[in-house]
């Protein structure tokens, strides 16, 4: 299964990749501009200037991170999940298919393209946070390791939709009715503190939870949760998910009849 | 020397549907080989097995030797595929996606460059070179398909249908690239259904019908199988047709139609007429004119493959597998 890296075959489709969303920013750039100066208006300041202080961060600072945790992921899944299944769709995916690649080449070169809009949407929104309020790096590793962990972790997930979706309306509801509700639900408007001690409890089991606070720990220096235990649990669930997505690429899974 | 193809009790099988049935085939290094048979053969299942996009469910196939699973990286450098269907990358200009390919295939950018413009020249839509490949026309679509199939410079081209739906121009243009690649060493492998195309161009063809091979022979060979028509002027014609099987022993049928002789000779006409003329001036018939009419590949190909169904119908097993078709 494992093979290792051809640099030139690997980088023509890691290339392919980025340059897909890169030269289309309406599409892909545009939008969460767009969403994230309403909701840094609405919620931050409009709302924001009524809400208290949180462990002593403004509303709007609090909901900094976890708003650049919800558009990074879910450009990473979209991205990784859009591609592979628009490439089944119109079968041009077989173009990768009956090339020379390892499935772990295809895997990655998809994981990390997609990784990689996630992280630039995520910057798109920290600068236009920054734009409302002022905004500081409190631990650069924590932010920098998070970012990476929280996008790989749904690009490759979004491969794996990708490759179990069977019409585009499956892309719809991964992100409309799993990914979203998990992330809304995952403290990025709201501090755990503030839950009652069950539904706090209950929280805790949404790994959305994690990856805002780790970014959160990230930017603020404040978390709800251990970012050590968090970073941990999230890499080694990364790792999972990525050899999940070349075994089911090693098998065909979606891709072959 | 190594065979390019050599597939052996080659199996796909969809729930109870038997796509391939134990196919076993050898193609040559450096042959044109030509693989015929109606809708629903397995003419494309068995391409799609070499190139990783069908899975075997039993049987081994190699492809110059590697086996198309466990050297599958090796079996896909190999060949270029130029597939029934358009199965181009939408979001990009068709250089770039022909540069794309020839990455995958670990050519550096600058030769991928050359080489793209190289098959875009060849194919003769170099002008296009800007263009996505969804407004392209149908016919620089097909031309697409084999540039893409050639960048990588493959030993093994495979054409599933290339000229399908293409104008004469087209086809004749892209006859004379696969003819000039085969002569300058590719293997090719071409699967058509128009059986001018397999007569002209290929060295064997291999017949299929419902996922087995039915015969392989050069389209000469199969020629020969068939019934020639030779069809004999008279200038007073007898009241009956004379008898001649006894001179001429290929004879399978004679008639009198109108004023003119219809004899059905088995294998090649143009061997037995002379012996036939001989034959009936022999007997007093004058001759004014002679017209021979080959059997075609066509015809041979229906009955080869109509045959087939009636011997499968016949074999009780196979039964299964006839009617899930």
């Amino acid at each position: 299964m494992a093979a290792g890296l051809h640099s030139t075959r690997f980088y023509a489709l890691l290339k392919r990749e980025f340059q897909r969303y890169v030269r289309r920013p309406w599409n892909t750039f545009l939008p969460p501009m767009i969403t994230n100066v309403l909701y840094f208006s609405v919620f931050g300041v409009i709302l924001g200037a009524r809400i208290e202080e949180i462990q002593g961060f403004s509303y709007i600072l609090f909901l900094l991170p976890g708003l650049v945790v919800l558009g990074a992921i879910s450009n990473a899944f979209e991205n990784a999940s859009f591609s592979i299944f628009h490439g089944r769709w119109n079968k041009y995916i077989h173009e990768t298919l009956t090339s020379p690649l390892s499935y772990t080449e295809m895997v990655l070169a998809y994981v990390l393209s997609s990784a990689s809009r996630g992280v630039i949407v995520g910057v798109i929104i920290a600068i236009i946070g920054a734009l409302f309020t002022p905004v500081g790096i409190a631990q650069p590793f924590y932010l920098v390791a998070f970012m990476l962990v929280v996008t790989l972790l749904f690009a490759s997930l979004g491969i794996v939709g990708g490759l179990v979706a069977d019409d585009f309306d499956h892309l719809t509801v991964m992100n409309q009715f799993i990914l979203r509700p998990l992330v809304f639900f995952g403290g990025v408007f709201y501090s755990l503190e503030i839950l009652p001690p069950l539904w706090r409890t209950v929280s805790l089991l949404n790994p959305m939870v994690y990856m805002v606070n780790g970014v959160r720990y990230g930017f603020l220096g404040y978390s709800d949760v251990d970012p050590n235990a968090a970073l941990a649990v999230l890499s080694g669930l990364t790792v999972a998910v990525v050899v999940i997505d070349v075994v089911l690429f090693a098998r065909g899974y979606g891709l072959t009849d | 020397m190594t065979l390019a193809i050599e597939a052996t009790d080659l199996v796909k099988e969809y729930g109870d549907v038997r796509a391939l049935s134990g196919l076993s085939l050898a193609v040559e290094r450096g042959e044109f080989f030509g693989l015929l048979g109606p809708n629903g053969a397995g003419k494309t299942t068995f391409i799609n097995t070499l190139v990783g996009l069908v899975r075997k469910t039993g049987g081994e196939v190699r492809v110059f030797g590697d086996d198309v699973e466990d050297d599958y990286r090796k079996v896909r450098n190999s060949i270029g595929l130029a597939p029934q269907e358009f199965n181009v990358d939408r979001f990009f200009p068709i250089r770039e996606v022909l540069m794309h390919k020839a990455g995958y295939h670990g050519v550096s950018e600058a030769e991928a460059k050359r080489r793209a413009d190289e098959a875009l020249e060849l194919v003769g839509i170099y002008d296009k070179r800007h263009t996505r490949f969804d407004w392209l026309s149908g016919g620089m679509k097909r031309r697409l398909l084999l540039a893409r199939a050639i960048v990588t410079d493959p030993d093994l081209l495979i054409l599933d249908e290339p000229t399908a739906g293409v104008d004469v121009q087209l086809r004749h243009d892209l006859w004379e690239i696969i003819n000039r690649l085969n002569d300058e060493g590719t293997t090719i492998l071409l699967t058509t259904h128009y059986i001018e195309e397999a007569e002209r161009l290929c060295d064997r063809v291999a017949i299929m019908d419902n996922g087995r091979k039915v015969t392989v022979a050069t389209p000469e060979e199969l020629m020969e199988r068939g019934s020639d028509t030779i069809t004999v002027e008279l200038r007073d014609p007898p009241a009956s047709a004379p008898r001649l099987d006894g001179a001429v022993t290929e004879i399978e049928d004679v008639r009198l139609e109108h004023d003119r002789l219809v004899v059905r000779v088995e294998g090649g006409g143009g061997r037995v007429a002379p012996r036939l003329l001989n034959a009936l001036e022999d007997r007093g018939h004058e001759i004014t004119d002679i017209e021979i009419s080959r059997t075609s590949l066509e015809e041979i190909f229906v009955e080869l493959t109509e045959g087939q169904r009636g011997e499968v119908e016949r074999d009780g097993p196979e039964r299964d597998t006839l009617e899930a078709y």
